[in-house]
């Protein structure tokens, strides 16, 4: 049976769709044969960022309502083999994704040889967040270290546990704690919540920090996911993640200001 | 060897069919509603409260009446006189709080079978826009309780990890309930219907291990600290 591993925040803005993508790459580059599929019905961005919006012909609904086969519906990414995108509908809502439609997708991707479904959540805790969290063996959350992006991570923790398949069986949701956004010189400014209180007020193991960066807006631009740029700080954060996500033990960087020059300093650039 | 049996607390919303001593037009408008919506009553889960000065015969008229109805009638509530009647009938028993006559535990006091009901223990975190209540008993938390999470509790309340939500015991106006807290943060406190914000609570005890108990002369909390 595949793994499916929901990324998820609440709040909209903090970097599903760029976790996702990163996430889902990292998968299929550890070897693992990873399908991402998107859940934001009407607001599509998970193409644009895989770079494959040229490419959709059928989606997630259309599977769904049974106007395509799944085959049809699967697009393969041209840079990673063992990578497949299923893209969401931009012209239906959320209503079109009932509970047994996307069981039986996972159920028919589970059966293709796929290990991972990583689901990209929309924002919200409607429809479209409770169906891509409802079939979750691990949800990985993302947040802001910001109070009100920590809170309805919270908000959205709780939901899982309560409402999610394995939550309805009396089990639980494996928790995984990705923050995005990082600026580690404003949280040394005390301007930016640190790692540590976010990790305090949620309670949930830390899978990566990633650090603001211009690499990741580029990334996102030219549908390149930015965990395949492995100069960026941003594109290494997502490496460490995902190899501590399968169980490597790795340290955290690009959590401490970086050290400047004093050429840079006098003239004021680098960032 | 036996998966560990699935039990939990859920609460339920029923609703409650008051039978008047003259029930005649009642049973004329169910009558006149079943014609409407035949299938309407069968599908609703009702309670029946009697008054005090039914006798059982009376009851049995009317669960009767609603049987041939077609009403989905699952249990009895209403004065403590009626449990009997419930037995022999077969139905249910609802103990009602709300009941005026049953209320021979003063409300300032935690119910007497508060003592023997075990406390509800749940194993946190308790996440923002969770609630949680626990009816006639103490409410036992273990982890945190989260900022926009509600814990309830007709009895005591106990939390042993960070507490930032909100806080009541004594819910059901029991003045004598307490709160006890080893990380004390919270939105707002509540005991027995007297509640206060954070601003009130002695900046000293913040984060500090913290009962809180309510003052029924001056009708406002005492917080102390629990060393």
């Amino acid at each position: 049976m595949a793994i499916v591993v929901t990324v998820t925040s609440g709040k909209g803005g903090v970097g599903k769709t760029t976790s996702s993508a990163a996430i889902a790459a990292g998968l299929a580059q550890a070897g693992h044969r990873t399908v991402v599929i998107d859940f934001d019905v009407g607001l599509r961005n998970l193409d644009l960022v895989m770079g494959v919006e040229r490419r959709v012909v059928f989606d997630f609904v259309s599977v769904i309502s049974g106007e395509a086969s799944l085959n049809q519906a699967l697009i393969q990414d041209k840079r990673l083999e063992r990578l497949s995108i299923l893209a969401a509908s931009q012209t239906k809502d959320k209503d079109a994704l009932t509970e047994d439609g996307v069981g039986q997708v996972i159920e028919q991707l589970s059966d293709m040889g796929f290990e991972y479904i990583v689901c990209d959540s929309p924002a919200g805790i409607e429809r479209g967040a409770t169906m891509a969290l409802y079939f979750a063996d691990h949800a990985v959350i993302v947040t802001n270290p910001e109070v009100s992006s920590v809170r309805d991570s919270d908000r959205i923790l709780g939901i899982l546990q309560s409402k999610s398949k394995h939550a309805e069986e009396g089990g639980r949701v494996n928790e995984h704690l990705l923050i995005t956004r990082y600026d580690p010189v404003r949280v040394d400014q005390g301007e930016m919540l640190s790692k540590e209180d976010v990790c305090d007020i949620l309670a949930v193991k830390l899978i990566g920090v990633i650090p603001e960066s211009k690499a990741v807006l580029k990334a996102s631009n030219t549908g390149f996911p930015v965990i395949l740029d492995a100069e960026s700080d941003a594109g290494m954060a997502y490496s460490d993640a995902v190899a501590r996500f399968l169980g490597e033990d790795r340290p955290l960087r690009f959590v401490t200001p970086k050290k400047q020059g004093l050429l840079s300093r006098i003239l004021g650039g680098g960032d | 060897m036996m998966p560990a049996p699935q039990i939990r607390l859920t609460r339920y919303s029923v609703m409650t069919l008051e039978w008047p001593k003259d029930s005649e037009p009642l049973e004329h408008w169910l009558r006149g509603q079943r014609e409407i919506a035949p299938s309407l009553m069968q599908e609703i889960a009702i309670i029946l409260r009697p008054s005090v000065d039914h006798k059982s015969e009376d009851i049995r008229h009317a669960v009767d009446t609603l049987g041939r109805l077609g009403v989905g009638l699952i249990g009895l509530t209403g004065d403590s006189c009626h449990r009997a009647t419930a037995t022999t009938l077969g139905l249910a028993w609802l103990s009602s709080n709300t009941s005026s006559v049953e209320s021979d535990v003063g409300p300032s006091q935690i119910p007497a079978d508060s003592a023997r009901e075990a406390a509800l223990v749940i194993e946190g975190p308790v996440r923002s826009g969770v609630q949680i209540y626990a009816k006639d008993r103490d409410l036992v938390v273990i982890g945190q309780v989260s900022e926009g999470a509600e814990i309830m509790a007709d009895g005591h309340v106990h939390v042993y990890g960070r507490l930032r939500g909100r806080v009541a015991a004594g819910v059901g106006g029991q003045t004598g309930a307490e709160i006890f807290c080893v990380m004390f943060e919270p939105e707002l406190v509540s005991i027995g219907g007297t509640y206060c914000g954070d601003e009130q609570i002695p900046s000293n005890l913040w984060s500090a291990r913290v009962r809180v108990r309510l003052d029924t002369n001056a009708q406002t909390l005492t917080f102390t600290s629990m060393g």
